[in-house]
Protein backbone atom coordinates (compact mmCIF):
# COMPACT_ATOMS: atom_id res chain seq x y z
CA UNK A 1 0.00 0.00 0.00
CA UNK A 2 1.35 3.40 -0.62
CA UNK A 3 2.28 6.09 1.52
CA UNK A 4 -0.21 7.78 3.57
CA UNK A 5 -1.47 10.94 1.99
CA UNK A 6 -3.53 12.57 4.48
CA UNK A 7 -2.76 11.63 8.28
CA UNK A 8 -4.52 12.63 11.57
CA UNK A 9 -3.61 11.56 15.07
CA UNK A 10 -5.83 12.90 18.20
CA UNK A 11 -7.01 15.54 15.78
CA UNK A 12 -9.41 18.01 17.83
CA UNK A 13 -11.16 20.96 15.51
CA UNK A 14 -13.71 23.65 17.29
CA UNK A 15 -16.08 26.14 15.92
CA UNK A 16 -18.02 28.30 18.47
CA UNK A 17 -16.41 26.47 21.04
CA UNK A 18 -17.92 23.13 20.31
CA UNK A 19 -16.01 20.32 19.39
CA UNK A 20 -16.69 19.57 15.78
CA UNK A 21 -13.93 17.03 14.79
CA UNK A 22 -12.68 14.50 16.97
CA UNK A 23 -10.60 11.76 15.62
CA UNK A 24 -8.49 9.39 17.07
CA UNK A 25 -6.63 8.35 14.05
CA UNK A 26 -7.31 8.96 10.31
CA UNK A 27 -4.77 7.60 7.36
CA UNK A 28 -5.60 8.47 3.34
CA UNK A 29 -3.31 6.53 1.46
CA UNK A 30 -2.05 7.39 -1.84
CA UNK A 31 -3.33 6.68 -5.19
CA UNK A 32 -6.80 5.85 -3.65
CA UNK A 33 -10.21 6.92 -4.11
CA UNK A 34 -11.54 7.76 -0.85
CA UNK A 35 -15.02 9.15 0.16
CA UNK A 36 -15.97 10.68 3.25
CA UNK A 37 -19.39 10.48 4.08
CA UNK A 38 -21.99 11.50 7.13
CA UNK A 39 -24.86 12.94 7.56
CA UNK A 40 -24.96 17.01 7.49
CA UNK A 41 -22.60 18.03 10.31
CA UNK A 42 -20.67 15.19 11.12
CA UNK A 43 -17.77 17.06 9.91
CA UNK A 44 -16.99 16.11 6.18
CA UNK A 45 -16.09 19.55 4.92
CA UNK A 46 -14.41 20.90 8.64
CA UNK A 47 -11.79 17.60 7.34
CA UNK A 48 -11.45 18.92 3.79
CA UNK A 49 -10.70 22.57 5.16
CA UNK A 50 -8.15 21.62 7.66
CA UNK A 51 -6.58 19.54 4.76
CA UNK A 52 -6.42 22.95 3.01
CA UNK A 53 -5.10 24.69 5.61
CA UNK A 54 -7.81 27.30 6.10
CA UNK A 55 -9.62 25.69 9.41
CA UNK A 56 -6.64 25.83 12.39
CA UNK A 57 -6.82 22.50 14.64
CA UNK A 58 -7.41 22.91 18.30
CA UNK A 59 -5.41 20.06 19.30
CA UNK A 60 -3.45 16.94 17.43
CA UNK A 61 -1.32 16.36 14.61
CA UNK A 62 -2.50 16.67 10.51
CA UNK A 63 -0.32 15.58 7.96
CA UNK A 64 -1.27 16.12 4.58
CA UNK A 65 1.59 14.87 1.35
CA UNK A 66 3.87 14.85 4.15
CA UNK A 67 3.32 18.73 5.48
CA UNK A 68 2.20 19.74 9.08
CA UNK A 69 -0.48 22.08 7.89
CA UNK A 70 -1.02 23.76 10.85
CA UNK A 71 2.11 25.00 11.04
CA UNK A 72 1.77 26.34 7.72
CA UNK A 73 1.37 29.95 6.71
CA UNK A 74 2.36 32.75 4.14
CA UNK A 75 4.20 31.49 0.87
CA UNK A 76 4.89 28.14 2.78
CA UNK A 77 0.90 27.03 2.54
CA UNK A 78 0.53 28.93 -0.62
CA UNK A 79 3.11 26.41 -2.23
CA UNK A 80 1.21 23.21 -0.06
CA UNK A 81 -2.01 24.28 -1.52
CA UNK A 82 -0.50 24.28 -5.10
CA UNK A 83 0.00 20.90 -4.56
CA UNK A 84 -3.90 19.88 -3.97
CA UNK A 85 -6.62 20.68 -6.59
CA UNK A 86 -9.72 21.79 -4.73
CA UNK A 87 -12.89 21.49 -6.54
CA UNK A 88 -15.50 23.49 -4.18
CA UNK A 89 -19.20 22.59 -3.39
CA UNK A 90 -20.59 26.09 -4.25
CA UNK A 91 -19.74 27.36 -7.67
CA UNK A 92 -19.72 31.24 -8.31
CA UNK A 93 -23.41 31.91 -9.55
CA UNK A 94 -22.50 35.09 -11.17
CA UNK A 95 -23.95 34.71 -14.71
CA UNK A 96 -22.57 38.16 -15.88
CA UNK A 97 -18.79 37.10 -14.65
CA UNK A 98 -17.01 37.43 -18.32
CA UNK A 99 -14.57 35.03 -17.55
CA UNK A 100 -14.54 31.97 -20.45
CA UNK A 101 -13.95 28.87 -19.58
CA UNK A 102 -10.36 28.41 -20.51
CA UNK A 103 -9.99 31.42 -18.51
CA UNK A 104 -11.47 29.71 -15.19
CA UNK A 105 -9.83 26.65 -16.27
CA UNK A 106 -6.32 28.42 -16.50
CA UNK A 107 -7.08 29.63 -12.72
CA UNK A 108 -5.46 26.40 -11.30
CA UNK A 109 -2.18 27.29 -13.30
CA UNK A 110 -2.08 30.58 -11.68
CA UNK A 111 -0.43 29.68 -8.53
CA UNK A 112 1.81 27.26 -9.79
CA UNK A 113 3.23 29.56 -12.68
CA UNK A 114 4.12 32.11 -9.40
CA UNK A 115 4.22 35.59 -9.25
CA UNK A 116 5.25 38.04 -11.67
CA UNK A 117 5.30 35.39 -14.37
CA UNK A 118 3.25 35.24 -17.33
CA UNK A 119 2.01 31.90 -18.62
CA UNK A 120 4.25 30.03 -20.92
CA UNK A 121 3.12 28.39 -23.77
CA UNK A 122 3.29 24.98 -21.76
CA UNK A 123 0.99 26.39 -19.06
CA UNK A 124 -1.55 26.56 -21.66
CA UNK A 125 -1.13 23.79 -23.10
CA UNK A 126 -1.95 21.86 -20.00
CA UNK A 127 -4.73 24.40 -19.16
CA UNK A 128 -5.95 23.38 -22.97
CA UNK A 129 -5.18 19.29 -22.97
CA UNK A 130 -7.57 19.27 -19.86
CA UNK A 131 -9.90 21.43 -21.37
CA UNK A 132 -9.93 18.88 -24.24
CA UNK A 133 -9.84 16.00 -22.09
CA UNK A 134 -12.64 16.67 -19.73
CA UNK A 135 -14.85 17.34 -23.32
CA UNK A 136 -14.59 21.39 -22.64
CA UNK A 137 -12.97 22.35 -26.17
CA UNK A 138 -16.23 23.45 -28.23
CA UNK A 139 -17.08 25.15 -24.45
CA UNK A 140 -13.92 26.86 -24.31
CA UNK A 141 -14.21 30.60 -25.53
CA UNK A 142 -17.97 31.19 -24.08
CA UNK A 143 -18.61 32.59 -20.42
CA UNK A 144 -18.73 30.73 -17.41
CA UNK A 145 -21.49 31.64 -16.42
CA UNK A 146 -23.56 31.33 -19.43
CA UNK A 147 -22.90 27.02 -19.54
CA UNK A 148 -25.00 24.71 -17.29
CA UNK A 149 -24.16 23.36 -13.97
CA UNK A 150 -22.95 20.37 -15.21
CA UNK A 151 -19.98 21.99 -17.46
CA UNK A 152 -19.49 24.39 -14.84
CA UNK A 153 -18.53 21.85 -12.28
CA UNK A 154 -16.59 19.94 -15.38
CA UNK A 155 -14.74 23.26 -15.97
CA UNK A 156 -13.62 23.24 -11.82
CA UNK A 157 -12.20 19.94 -12.64
CA UNK A 158 -10.38 20.65 -15.36
CA UNK A 159 -9.21 23.55 -13.08
CA UNK A 160 -7.73 21.81 -10.35
CA UNK A 161 -6.66 18.90 -12.82
CA UNK A 162 -4.38 21.47 -14.78
CA UNK A 163 -2.63 22.59 -11.19
CA UNK A 164 -1.17 19.20 -11.93
CA UNK A 165 -2.03 18.31 -8.17
CA UNK A 166 -0.97 15.27 -6.09
CA UNK A 167 -4.31 15.32 -4.61
CA UNK A 168 -7.93 15.79 -5.71
CA UNK A 169 -10.53 17.03 -3.27
CA UNK A 170 -13.87 16.89 -4.74
CA UNK A 171 -16.59 18.34 -2.14
CA UNK A 172 -19.69 17.20 -2.85
CA UNK A 173 -19.00 17.10 -6.89
CA UNK A 174 -22.72 16.24 -7.97
CA UNK A 175 -24.51 18.88 -5.73
CA UNK A 176 -27.52 20.09 -7.82
CA UNK A 177 -26.77 18.17 -10.87
CA UNK A 178 -29.51 16.05 -12.54
CA UNK A 179 -29.07 12.36 -12.88
CA UNK A 180 -27.18 12.75 -16.26
CA UNK A 181 -24.75 15.11 -15.23
CA UNK A 182 -24.35 12.89 -11.91
CA UNK A 183 -23.34 9.99 -14.19
CA UNK A 184 -20.99 12.08 -16.23
CA UNK A 185 -19.48 13.35 -13.68
CA UNK A 186 -19.00 10.05 -11.73
CA UNK A 187 -17.50 9.02 -15.10
CA UNK A 188 -14.70 11.45 -15.09
CA UNK A 189 -13.44 10.97 -11.77
CA UNK A 190 -13.31 7.45 -12.46
CA UNK A 191 -11.32 8.71 -15.47
CA UNK A 192 -9.34 10.89 -14.28
CA UNK A 193 -8.07 8.14 -11.49
CA UNK A 194 -7.48 5.56 -13.94
CA UNK A 195 -5.38 7.70 -16.35
CA UNK A 196 -3.75 9.18 -13.54
CA UNK A 197 -3.85 7.43 -10.57
CA UNK A 198 -3.87 10.55 -8.42
CA UNK A 199 -5.13 10.58 -4.79
CA UNK A 200 -8.51 11.14 -4.54
CA UNK A 201 -10.48 12.33 -1.47
CA UNK A 202 -14.60 12.50 -2.44
CA UNK A 203 -16.79 14.15 0.00
CA UNK A 204 -20.36 13.40 -0.92
CA UNK A 205 -24.03 11.99 0.99
CA UNK A 206 -24.82 9.63 -1.57
CA UNK A 207 -23.79 6.18 -2.24
CA UNK A 208 -24.40 6.59 -6.02
CA UNK A 209 -21.99 9.07 -6.74
CA UNK A 210 -19.11 6.77 -5.78
CA UNK A 211 -17.33 5.82 -8.89
CA UNK A 212 -16.13 1.91 -8.94
CA UNK A 213 -12.57 2.90 -8.26
CA UNK A 214 -13.86 3.75 -4.41
CA UNK A 215 -12.61 1.09 -1.88
CA UNK A 216 -12.97 2.77 1.06
CA UNK A 217 -15.41 5.39 2.81
CA UNK A 218 -14.62 7.01 5.51
CA UNK A 219 -17.90 7.49 7.44
CA UNK A 220 -18.29 10.29 10.16
CA UNK A 221 -20.85 11.08 12.67
CA UNK A 222 -20.85 13.92 14.96
CA UNK A 223 -17.51 14.75 13.80
CA UNK A 224 -16.06 11.02 14.77
CA UNK A 225 -15.31 8.16 12.95
CA UNK A 226 -18.17 6.19 12.96
CA UNK A 227 -16.88 3.34 10.33
CA UNK A 228 -14.20 3.08 7.55
CA UNK A 229 -13.82 -0.04 4.46
CA UNK A 230 -15.48 -1.06 1.54
CA UNK A 231 -18.66 0.58 0.73
CA UNK A 232 -20.52 -2.82 1.23
CA UNK A 233 -19.27 -3.50 4.76
CA UNK A 234 -19.91 0.22 6.05
CA UNK A 235 -23.08 0.68 4.41
CA UNK A 236 -24.82 -1.97 6.10
CA UNK A 237 -29.06 -2.26 6.43
CA UNK A 238 -28.32 -1.54 10.24
CA UNK A 239 -26.32 1.30 9.80
CA UNK A 240 -28.55 3.16 7.13
CA UNK A 241 -31.35 2.39 9.53
CA UNK A 242 -29.35 3.76 12.64
CA UNK A 243 -28.37 7.01 10.75
CA UNK A 244 -31.23 7.68 8.18
CA UNK A 245 -34.08 6.19 9.32
CA UNK A 246 -36.14 2.61 8.43
CA UNK A 247 -37.34 1.66 5.34
CA UNK A 248 -34.20 2.25 3.10
CA UNK A 249 -32.18 -0.86 1.79
CA UNK A 250 -28.74 -0.76 -0.40
CA UNK A 251 -27.69 -2.16 -3.18
CA UNK A 252 -24.13 -3.08 -4.60
CA UNK A 253 -23.46 -3.84 -8.16
CA UNK A 254 -20.46 -4.11 -10.53
CA UNK A 255 -18.57 -1.71 -7.78
CA UNK A 256 -21.64 0.51 -7.77
CA UNK A 257 -23.86 1.22 -4.97
CA UNK A 258 -27.33 2.71 -4.40
CA UNK A 259 -29.96 3.49 -1.40
CA UNK A 260 -33.21 3.08 -2.48
CA UNK A 261 -36.82 3.30 -0.63
CA UNK A 262 -38.17 -0.23 0.53
CA UNK A 263 -41.68 0.92 -0.56
CA UNK A 264 -44.42 1.98 1.60
CA UNK A 265 -43.48 3.17 4.94
CA UNK A 266 -40.84 5.05 4.46
CA UNK A 267 -39.82 6.77 6.84
CA UNK B 1 -15.93 80.82 -28.61
CA UNK B 2 -14.15 77.35 -27.42
CA UNK B 3 -10.82 77.95 -25.65
CA UNK B 4 -8.44 74.89 -26.17
CA UNK B 5 -5.80 76.09 -23.65
CA UNK B 6 -8.66 76.10 -21.08
CA UNK B 7 -10.59 73.31 -21.43
CA UNK B 8 -8.05 70.86 -22.60
CA UNK B 9 -6.27 69.89 -19.69
CA UNK B 10 -10.39 69.40 -18.80
CA UNK B 11 -10.97 67.26 -21.15
CA UNK B 12 -8.17 64.95 -20.86
CA UNK B 13 -8.54 65.44 -16.63
CA UNK B 14 -12.17 64.08 -17.51
CA UNK B 15 -10.71 60.84 -20.16
CA UNK B 16 -8.51 59.74 -17.82
CA UNK B 17 -10.94 59.89 -14.98
CA UNK B 18 -13.25 57.93 -16.80
CA UNK B 19 -10.50 55.38 -18.27
CA UNK B 20 -8.66 54.73 -14.71
CA UNK B 21 -12.31 54.19 -12.71
CA UNK B 22 -13.49 51.89 -15.98
CA UNK B 23 -10.16 50.34 -15.59
CA UNK B 24 -10.20 49.10 -11.81
CA UNK B 25 -13.91 49.11 -11.89
CA UNK B 26 -13.44 45.63 -13.75
CA UNK B 27 -12.73 44.17 -11.05
CA UNK B 28 -14.72 45.63 -8.09
CA UNK B 29 -17.69 45.27 -9.99
CA UNK B 30 -16.37 41.41 -10.40
CA UNK B 31 -16.13 41.36 -7.16
CA UNK B 32 -19.67 43.13 -6.23
CA UNK B 33 -18.21 45.42 -4.22
CA UNK B 34 -18.61 48.37 -6.05
CA UNK B 35 -19.93 50.09 -2.75
CA UNK B 36 -15.81 50.68 -2.28
CA UNK B 37 -16.17 53.89 -4.25
CA UNK B 38 -18.30 55.56 -1.80
CA UNK B 39 -16.75 54.34 1.06
CA UNK B 40 -13.09 55.10 -0.11
CA UNK B 41 -14.67 58.89 -0.73
CA UNK B 42 -16.10 58.98 2.70
CA UNK B 43 -13.09 58.24 4.17
CA UNK B 44 -10.63 60.57 2.48
CA UNK B 45 -13.16 63.59 3.45
CA UNK B 46 -12.82 61.73 6.81
CA UNK B 47 -8.85 61.91 6.25
CA UNK B 48 -8.96 65.75 4.87
CA UNK B 49 -11.54 67.06 7.72
CA UNK B 50 -8.64 66.06 10.69
CA UNK B 51 -6.10 67.17 8.30
CA UNK B 52 -7.71 70.47 8.03
CA UNK B 53 -8.57 70.61 12.25
CA UNK B 54 -4.80 70.56 12.25
CA UNK B 55 -3.85 72.82 10.03
CA UNK B 56 -3.09 71.99 6.86
CA UNK B 57 -5.39 73.80 4.13
CA UNK B 58 -5.06 73.46 -0.45
CA UNK B 59 -3.48 70.54 -1.83
CA UNK B 60 -1.65 69.63 1.60
CA UNK B 61 -5.30 68.40 1.98
CA UNK B 62 -4.40 65.60 -0.36
CA UNK B 63 -1.87 63.55 1.66
CA UNK B 64 -4.67 63.13 4.86
CA UNK B 65 -7.09 62.08 2.73
CA UNK B 66 -4.70 59.69 0.74
CA UNK B 67 -4.06 58.60 4.86
CA UNK B 68 -7.73 57.62 5.20
CA UNK B 69 -8.27 56.42 1.89
CA UNK B 70 -5.97 54.01 2.06
CA UNK B 71 -6.70 52.80 6.01
CA UNK B 72 -9.96 51.78 4.66
CA UNK B 73 -8.98 49.90 1.76
CA UNK B 74 -6.20 48.47 4.23
CA UNK B 75 -8.68 47.04 6.31
CA UNK B 76 -11.09 45.67 4.12
CA UNK B 77 -8.10 43.96 2.15
CA UNK B 78 -6.49 42.55 5.49
CA UNK B 79 -9.04 41.65 7.24
CA UNK B 80 -10.15 37.52 6.52
CA UNK B 81 -13.48 36.54 6.06
CA UNK B 82 -13.34 33.25 7.52
CA UNK B 83 -12.36 35.30 10.53
CA UNK B 84 -14.60 37.70 10.60
CA UNK B 85 -17.55 36.18 9.11
CA UNK B 86 -18.97 39.24 8.06
CA UNK B 87 -19.37 39.55 3.89
CA UNK B 88 -16.97 42.64 1.97
CA UNK B 89 -20.25 44.43 1.97
CA UNK B 90 -20.78 44.22 5.67
CA UNK B 91 -17.06 45.46 6.10
CA UNK B 92 -17.75 48.40 3.28
CA UNK B 93 -21.05 48.93 5.50
CA UNK B 94 -19.48 49.44 8.49
CA UNK B 95 -16.41 51.38 7.19
CA UNK B 96 -18.98 53.87 5.27
CA UNK B 97 -20.82 54.58 8.25
CA UNK B 98 -17.47 54.93 10.75
CA UNK B 99 -15.72 57.51 7.84
CA UNK B 100 -19.30 59.31 7.21
CA UNK B 101 -19.18 59.57 11.07
CA UNK B 102 -15.31 60.54 11.37
CA UNK B 103 -16.06 63.44 8.53
CA UNK B 104 -19.62 65.10 9.92
CA UNK B 105 -17.97 65.35 13.32
CA UNK B 106 -14.75 66.80 12.25
CA UNK B 107 -16.76 69.46 9.86
CA UNK B 108 -18.93 70.05 12.96
CA UNK B 109 -15.74 70.51 14.62
CA UNK B 110 -14.62 73.27 12.01
CA UNK B 111 -18.23 75.00 13.14
CA UNK B 112 -17.27 74.64 16.93
CA UNK B 113 -13.50 75.83 16.29
CA UNK B 114 -14.46 78.80 14.17
CA UNK B 115 -12.46 77.54 11.04
CA UNK B 116 -13.66 77.06 7.15
CA UNK B 117 -14.40 74.11 5.93
CA UNK B 118 -14.25 75.02 2.24
CA UNK B 119 -10.79 73.42 1.02
CA UNK B 120 -12.36 70.43 2.56
CA UNK B 121 -16.00 70.44 0.76
CA UNK B 122 -14.00 70.92 -2.57
CA UNK B 123 -11.64 68.29 -2.14
CA UNK B 124 -14.70 65.68 -2.30
CA UNK B 125 -16.94 67.87 -4.43
CA UNK B 126 -13.86 68.65 -6.81
CA UNK B 127 -15.43 70.20 -9.96
CA UNK B 128 -14.02 68.94 -13.73
CA UNK B 129 -13.99 72.07 -15.08
CA UNK B 130 -10.96 73.46 -12.94
CA UNK B 131 -9.07 70.71 -13.57
CA UNK B 132 -5.34 72.06 -14.74
CA UNK B 133 -2.37 70.38 -15.78
CA UNK B 134 -0.86 69.46 -12.53
CA UNK B 135 -4.27 67.54 -11.83
CA UNK B 136 -3.76 66.18 -15.33
CA UNK B 137 -0.50 65.05 -13.94
CA UNK B 138 -1.24 63.31 -10.93
CA UNK B 139 -4.19 61.63 -12.10
CA UNK B 140 -1.65 60.17 -15.04
CA UNK B 141 0.84 59.02 -12.30
CA UNK B 142 -1.87 57.06 -10.41
CA UNK B 143 -3.78 56.15 -13.31
CA UNK B 144 0.00 54.48 -14.69
CA UNK B 145 0.78 52.90 -11.17
CA UNK B 146 -2.66 51.20 -11.01
CA UNK B 147 -2.48 50.04 -15.12
CA UNK B 148 1.18 48.76 -14.23
CA UNK B 149 -0.14 46.57 -11.34
CA UNK B 150 -2.83 44.95 -13.02
CA UNK B 151 -0.52 44.59 -15.74
CA UNK B 152 2.03 42.32 -13.28
CA UNK B 153 -0.72 40.77 -11.67
CA UNK B 154 -3.24 40.17 -14.08
CA UNK B 155 -3.61 36.73 -13.65
CA UNK B 156 -3.86 36.77 -9.60
CA UNK B 157 -6.73 39.42 -10.23
CA UNK B 158 -8.53 37.45 -12.74
CA UNK B 159 -8.34 34.33 -10.16
CA UNK B 160 -9.50 36.25 -7.20
CA UNK B 161 -12.23 38.14 -9.12
CA UNK B 162 -13.75 34.87 -9.84
CA UNK B 163 -13.43 33.47 -6.63
CA UNK B 164 -11.40 34.47 -3.41
CA UNK B 165 -11.96 30.66 -1.93
CA UNK B 166 -10.96 28.92 -5.25
CA UNK B 167 -8.02 31.44 -5.87
CA UNK B 168 -6.81 30.70 -1.90
CA UNK B 169 -6.77 26.76 -2.67
CA UNK B 170 -5.17 27.03 -5.94
CA UNK B 171 -1.99 28.63 -4.05
CA UNK B 172 -2.28 32.12 -4.49
CA UNK B 173 -1.36 34.69 -1.77
CA UNK B 174 -4.58 36.42 -2.17
CA UNK B 175 -4.73 38.71 0.75
CA UNK B 176 -1.43 40.77 -0.26
CA UNK B 177 -2.28 40.87 -3.96
CA UNK B 178 -6.02 42.06 -3.28
CA UNK B 179 -4.20 44.31 -0.72
CA UNK B 180 -1.87 46.26 -3.16
CA UNK B 181 -4.55 46.65 -5.31
CA UNK B 182 -7.08 47.59 -2.91
CA UNK B 183 -4.25 50.42 -1.77
CA UNK B 184 -4.13 51.56 -5.19
CA UNK B 185 -7.82 51.96 -5.91
CA UNK B 186 -7.78 53.80 -2.88
CA UNK B 187 -5.09 56.20 -3.97
CA UNK B 188 -6.60 56.53 -7.88
CA UNK B 189 -10.00 57.23 -6.78
CA UNK B 190 -8.57 59.96 -4.05
CA UNK B 191 -6.73 61.99 -6.57
CA UNK B 192 -9.62 61.67 -8.61
CA UNK B 193 -11.84 63.06 -6.34
CA UNK B 194 -10.21 66.11 -5.79
CA UNK B 195 -10.74 66.77 -9.65
CA UNK B 196 -14.36 65.60 -10.56
CA UNK B 197 -16.14 64.93 -7.62
CA UNK B 198 -17.15 62.12 -5.25
CA UNK B 199 -20.50 60.56 -7.18
CA UNK B 200 -19.35 60.98 -10.59
CA UNK B 201 -16.36 58.66 -9.47
CA UNK B 202 -18.78 56.06 -8.35
CA UNK B 203 -21.10 56.51 -11.97
CA UNK B 204 -17.50 55.52 -13.08
CA UNK B 205 -16.22 52.58 -11.61
CA UNK B 206 -19.90 50.75 -11.57
CA UNK B 207 -21.62 51.98 -15.44
CA UNK B 208 -18.47 51.32 -17.43
CA UNK B 209 -17.52 47.94 -16.02
CA UNK B 210 -21.48 47.21 -16.21
CA UNK B 211 -21.81 47.44 -19.63
CA UNK B 212 -18.28 45.84 -21.01
CA UNK B 213 -19.87 42.65 -18.84
CA UNK B 214 -22.94 42.94 -20.71
CA UNK B 215 -21.32 43.12 -24.45
CA UNK B 216 -17.40 41.09 -24.24
CA UNK B 217 -16.18 37.97 -22.93
CA UNK B 218 -12.81 37.52 -21.49
CA UNK B 219 -11.32 39.55 -18.28
CA UNK B 220 -8.42 41.03 -20.76
CA UNK B 221 -11.16 42.55 -23.31
CA UNK B 222 -13.42 43.23 -21.05
CA UNK B 223 -11.30 45.24 -19.18
CA UNK B 224 -10.04 47.74 -22.52
CA UNK B 225 -13.97 48.08 -23.39
CA UNK B 226 -14.39 49.15 -19.76
CA UNK B 227 -11.82 51.54 -19.77
CA UNK B 228 -13.28 52.73 -23.31
CA UNK B 229 -16.87 53.07 -22.14
CA UNK B 230 -15.23 55.28 -19.12
CA UNK B 231 -12.77 57.42 -21.09
CA UNK B 232 -15.88 57.85 -23.79
CA UNK B 233 -18.40 58.69 -20.76
CA UNK B 234 -15.81 61.42 -19.48
CA UNK B 235 -14.84 63.14 -23.09
CA UNK B 236 -18.41 62.37 -24.34
CA UNK B 237 -20.35 63.96 -21.24
CA UNK B 238 -18.01 66.86 -21.03
CA UNK B 239 -18.52 67.41 -24.64
CA UNK B 240 -22.27 67.24 -24.81
CA UNK B 241 -22.38 69.27 -21.53
CA UNK B 242 -19.46 72.52 -23.45
CA UNK B 243 -22.16 72.04 -26.73
CA UNK B 244 -25.27 72.34 -24.33
CA UNK B 245 -23.81 74.28 -21.61
CA UNK B 246 -25.32 71.65 -19.08
CA UNK B 247 -23.68 70.58 -16.12
CA UNK B 248 -20.55 68.39 -17.06
CA UNK B 249 -20.86 66.13 -13.83
CA UNK B 250 -24.34 65.56 -14.26
CA UNK B 251 -23.82 64.38 -18.08
CA UNK B 252 -21.43 62.96 -17.58
CA UNK B 253 -23.18 60.48 -15.17
CA UNK B 254 -25.79 60.24 -17.85
CA UNK B 255 -23.22 59.02 -20.81
CA UNK B 256 -22.30 56.65 -19.08
CA UNK B 257 -25.63 55.14 -17.44
CA UNK B 258 -26.75 55.69 -21.07
CA UNK B 259 -23.98 53.19 -22.31
CA UNK B 260 -25.08 50.62 -19.59
CA UNK B 261 -28.45 51.11 -20.93
CA UNK B 262 -27.37 50.36 -24.67
CA UNK B 263 -25.00 47.39 -23.56
CA UNK B 264 -28.02 45.56 -21.76
CA UNK B 265 -30.04 46.06 -24.79
CA UNK B 266 -27.64 44.53 -27.01
CA UNK B 267 -27.44 41.86 -24.58
CA UNK B 268 -30.41 40.94 -24.86
CA UNK B 269 -30.97 41.37 -28.76
CA UNK B 270 -28.14 39.06 -29.00
CA UNK B 271 -29.36 36.03 -26.83
CA UNK B 272 -32.90 36.54 -28.49
CA UNK B 273 -30.69 36.14 -31.88
CA UNK B 274 -29.20 33.06 -30.17
CA UNK B 275 -25.50 34.76 -31.31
Amino acid sequence: MSASVIEADQLQIHAARQCVLDLDRLDISGGTVTAIMGRNGAGKTTLLRAALGFVAPTQGALRVLDCRVPQLAGSALAQFRRRIGYVPQLLPVRGDLPLTVREVAAIGRTGRTGVFRSFTRNDWRVVDEWIERLGLASLADRAFGEISGGEQRKTIIARAMAQQPELLILDEPTANLDLGWRERIVATIQELHAQTAITVVLVCHELEVLPPSCRRVVLLDSGRLLASGPAEAVFTLERIAELYGEGLCVMHQGGRHAVVPVGGEHV
Amino acid sequence: MFDLVFWLPVMVGGTLAGASSGLLGTFIVGMRIPFLGVCVAHAALAGAVFGSLCGLEGQALLLPALGGSIVAALTLGLLDPHRVHLDDNAVLSFLFSATMGLAFLGIGLHGVLGRSDNDVRSLLWGSLNFCRWRDVWLMLASAGGLAAYIVIFFKELRAIMFSRLDAEAAGIRVKAVWSGFLVLVAVVLTVNFQTVGGLMIYSLISNPAAAAFQVVKGCRRTMLVSAGFGAASGLGGFLISAATDLPSGAVIVLVSSALLALAAIIRRARLTAGT
